[in-house]
């Protein structure tokens, strides 16, 4: 196991060091920032300026290993835009971030497995299959037009819940949450549905799939034969063997939500990482766009490997080395 | 049951307290976010806005015209060519209790230079010296001559000397602290900005108490947050939305002739189709503008016969369009020798102006039809502007409006040519380049007198125009804003297209 470990983590460094590189190389056909930097109307000796004083003078690579040798540092630059540091500006948006994937994962494993056992039963009944053509929509619907029809929908035509933002946060230390007021509760709904939309819909048909395998198995048969409650049969005998792929699909799925919610919060205006790294996009601002990518490859590595432990833990059957 | 009494008092004068806030409070969607509260780091109009509110210029812009007026100097004189000389306001006090000073105001300019907290390297490098000569008396020396140098001082807030350079440098980025009529409560980014009415302001205090901002960059977004009663009035309606906005009962739309003006910018390198006039003018004529401000802008446009807006010295009322003929743009281009056409290369931002990347396409079928092949390349404005500044463009779309309302600083940027050791033409993207305009725009800039200035950039304009056709003007934006009727709001737009809440006021 340890030797696992040690090689998925070198394995990582040596990811991230890919990514970071092909960031850079990216960056060169991004045009230049000190355009901007220097203003409207500095004349071109005051772009050199600016240049060096930034540092950008110098030739990639040479920037490159000095970006590299101050983020072994926890040092990721500063931003070209705000001109405060690049991590702090990622992290400060984390929060929000994470809450939203979190209850965006909440309901995408709670409803996605309730209506998958549940279709499983009779899959033949109507609205069992109402429910599938449903979740079709799910997979198949881009996250931009699930949020505008839900804004349309639950916020302009039927004014019930706020289109956009946080509402309402308190503020716990580093952290500021929105999950202790009514208001940023409300808010929370719509952009948590949005982003879980695809991955409910995932889930349903992954756990309807594993059930309807399962319940013709041979124990289940047995199970029954013995005149278990169904309750007992389904959600003991049943769901827990098929509980295994649903886990780490969503474990997986999970550093997803979190790094890639970007169209989801620019929708609804949601103050996360992907708004930030949207904007730090259209305006160029490489410092936080390096940055984001890096942590966001953190973490998907991190949590693919948690996943893989944890799967080794609970499936003794399975060896890694 | 005396306790059940008092907490149903207390929430009920909880209530009532959330509601006068809620009355009092102004919530605006605005369609771009601050991106840090230094005043100097952010050149653009989008970031100015918000410093406006903090902060105060040495003078002001006021009015429906943009009248330079005094703020934080009461008064100013052109003492010579290089000097500048000011009197100051007494009694100001900044946010924190601070007085206001002339330490403060040399303090601002001397700060402009540094490039790691100023994106205004460029006023701050044409200073030679500052002079005090007491606390309310202030000289201000350029390196040359710079005829528009107030005209740009709506533009440069005053901080607090003493609060800048003892406070963090991180926390001074992000928590302002000015003389504005508005104090900054909360920042929240990527969510809101609230701020407080300046009690002490010392043009009295503002009528509307509380503001909060929500910059929303999403435009359906915005529109939803605007129709389901979450903001009273929004910024940037674009066009598309236009038609919804004006049929709902409930909104109003204000709108506004912009100041800024979109053009095509060519180049004139000897040998190529476009030194010659007569090409020039047959492109200028085969463009159909009522067109495009029907078909592409939906109405929300005005075409333009020059660069400069009505009130920036330079603009020529005399000036009219070349007239649709695309029969004569043929004739012209025949006579030039051109009479199969030739091939080029449109480029343009496809992110920054309104409508940009479909104009340019209406540019290129327009052109298509007398026999000029355009091959369209239209691009984000992070990798488009870099292009214009390094001269690589044969012809583009762009816009532009001077901040100083003086034309003189935009011609010695955008047409003047290429000039790395005396800095000029660093936005002249086409490498355009005739010496009788570079005389003229030199000549212009170091004219004292006001009105002989004035009539020289009048006449630099009708030559680029007229008979030179340094670029070929097409509209003038729109400014569209949307009101919710409900929200009984006094709204003025303003020239700058800033947002100034002290200017506003509940009916």
């Amino acid at each position: 196991m340890l030797t696992y470990i040690t090689r998925r983590f070198l394995q990582g460094i040596a990811v991230l060091l890919a990514v970071s590189m092909i960031c850079f190389f990216i960056f060169q056909f991004m045009g230049d920032p000190v355009i901007t930097m220097a203003g409207r109307y500095a004349t071109f000796q005051e772009q050199e300026e600016v240049r060096q004083a930034f540092g950008l003078d110098k030739p990639i690579h040479e920037r490159y290993v000095l970006f590299i040798w101050n983020a072994v540092q926890g040092n990721f630059g500063k931003s070209y835009v705000s001109r405060v540091p690049a991590l702090g500006l990622i992290l400060e948006r984390f929060p929000a971030t994470f809450e939203l994937a979190v209850c965006a994962a909440c309901i995408a494993f709670g409803v996605g497995l309730g209506l998958g056992v549940l279709v499983s039963l009779k899959p033949y009944a109507l609205r069992n299959r109402f429910i599938m053509a449903l979740s079709l929509g799910g997979i198949s619907m881009p996250t931009f037009l699930t949020g505008i029809l839900l804004i349309m929908i639950f916020s302009v035509f039927w004014p019930l819940l706020p289109s956009f933002g946080r509402g309402e946060t308190v503020q716990l230390g580093f952290w500021r949450t929105g999950m202790l007021t009514i208001d940023g509760l409300k808010h929370l709904i719509l952009p948590a549905l949005t982003l879980a939309s695809y991955q409910l819909a995932v889930l349903l048909r992954l756990t309807r799939a594993g059930m309807r395998e399962v319940l013709t198995q041979e124990y289940i048969k047995t199970a029954w034969a013995k005149g278990l409650p169904p309750r007992v049969v389904v959600l003991k005998h049943a769901l827990r063997n098929v509980m295994i792929p649903v886990v780490t699909i969503t474990g997986l799925q999970f550093g997803e939500l979190l790094a890639f919610s970007i169209v989801t919060e620019t929708i609804y205006q949601w103050p996360g990482m992907g708004n930030l790294l949207l904007t730090s996009i259209y305006e160029n601002d490489q410092p936080v766009i390096v940055t984001y990518i890096m942590l966001a490859a953190v973490i998907i590595i991190t949590l693919n490997m948690v996943v893989d432990i944890l799967y080794a833990l609970l499936n003794p059957k399975i060896r890694y080395d | 049951m005396k306790k059940t009494l008092t907490v149903v008092l207390a929430v009920a004068v909880l209530l009532w307290a959330g509601s006068a806030w809620a009355q009092k409070t102004l919530v605006v969607a605005q369609d771009e976010a601050p991106r840090m509260m230094n005043p100097h780091g952010d050149d653009s109009d989008a970031g100015l806005q918000y410093f406006a509110n903090f902060f105060d210029g040495l003078l002001e812009r006021k009015g429906p015209e943009g009248v330079l007026s005094p703020a934080l100097a009461v008064k100013w004189e052109r003492v010579d060519e290089l000097n500048w000389k000011f009197w100051l306001r007494k009694g100001v006090k900044f946010h924190n209790g601070n007085p206001f000073t002339a330490e403060d105001v040399k303090f601002t300019f001397e700060r402009l230079s540094d490039p790691n907290v100023s994106e205004m390297v460029n006023t701050g490098k044409s200073i030679d010296s500052i002079t005090i000569h007491d606390d309310y008396t202030i000289t201000i020396k350029t390196k040359k001559p710079v005829p528009w140098f107030v005209n740009n001082l709506h533009q440069i807030f005053i901080m607090d000397k003493e609060d800048t350079t003892t406070r963090d440098p991180g926390d001074v980025m992000v928590r302002p602290i000015g003389t504005g009529a508005y104090k900054l409560v909360e920042w929240v980014k990527g969510s809101y900005v609230k701020m407080e009415a300046n009690e002490d302001y010392w043009e009295g205090a503002p009528p509307i108490k509380n503001v909060e901002i929500r910059p929303i960059s999403e435009s359906s977004t915005r529109f939803a947050a605007l129709v389901s009663g979450q903001v009273a009035m929004l910024t940037g309606v674009p066009v598309e939305l236009h038609d919804q906005i004006s049929k709902n009962p409930q909104l109003e739309i204000v709108s506004k002739p912009a100041r800024r003006s979109i053009f095509l910018a060519l180049g004139n390198a000897p040998g190529t189709p476009m030194a010659d006039i007569r090409v020039r003018q047959a492109i200028y004529m085969a463009i159909d503008e009522d067109e495009i401000i029907a078909k592409v802008m939906r109405g929300l446009a005005s075409p333009a016969a020059q660069i400069p807006d009505p009130p920036t010295i330079g603009h020529n009322p005399d000036l009219k369009r070349l007239p649709y003929d695309p029969q004569k743009a043929k004739e012209l281009l025949k006579a030039a020798g051109y009479e199969n056409g030739f091939a080029i290369t449109l480029a343009g931002p496809n992110d920054r102006y309104i409508q940009d990347a479909k104009i340019a396409e209406a540019v290129a079928k327009y052109l298509a039809k007398v026999g000029i092949q355009v091959t369209l390349d239209v691009k984000p404005k992070s990798i488009f502007f870099p292009e214009v500044n390094e001269g690589k463009l044969e012809f583009y779309l762009i816009g532009w409006f001077d901040g100083t309302f003086d034309m003189g600083r935009t011609y010695a940027k955008l047409a003047h040519t290429r000039d790395r050791e005396r800095g000029f033409g660093e936005l002249n993207g086409a490498n355009y380049s005739d010496p009788e305009i570079d005389a003229l725009i030199e000549s212009a800039n170091v004219m004292l007198d006001y009105n002989e200035r004035a009539k020289a950039l009048q006449e630099l304009n009708r030559m680029a125009m007229v008979d030179k056709i340094v670029w070929i003007p097409l509209h003038y934006q729109m400014d569209v804003y949307a009101v919710r009727k409900d929200g009984k709001l006094n709204f003025q737009p303003r020239p700058d297209r800033w947002m100034i809440y002290k200017e506003l006021s509940f009916k």
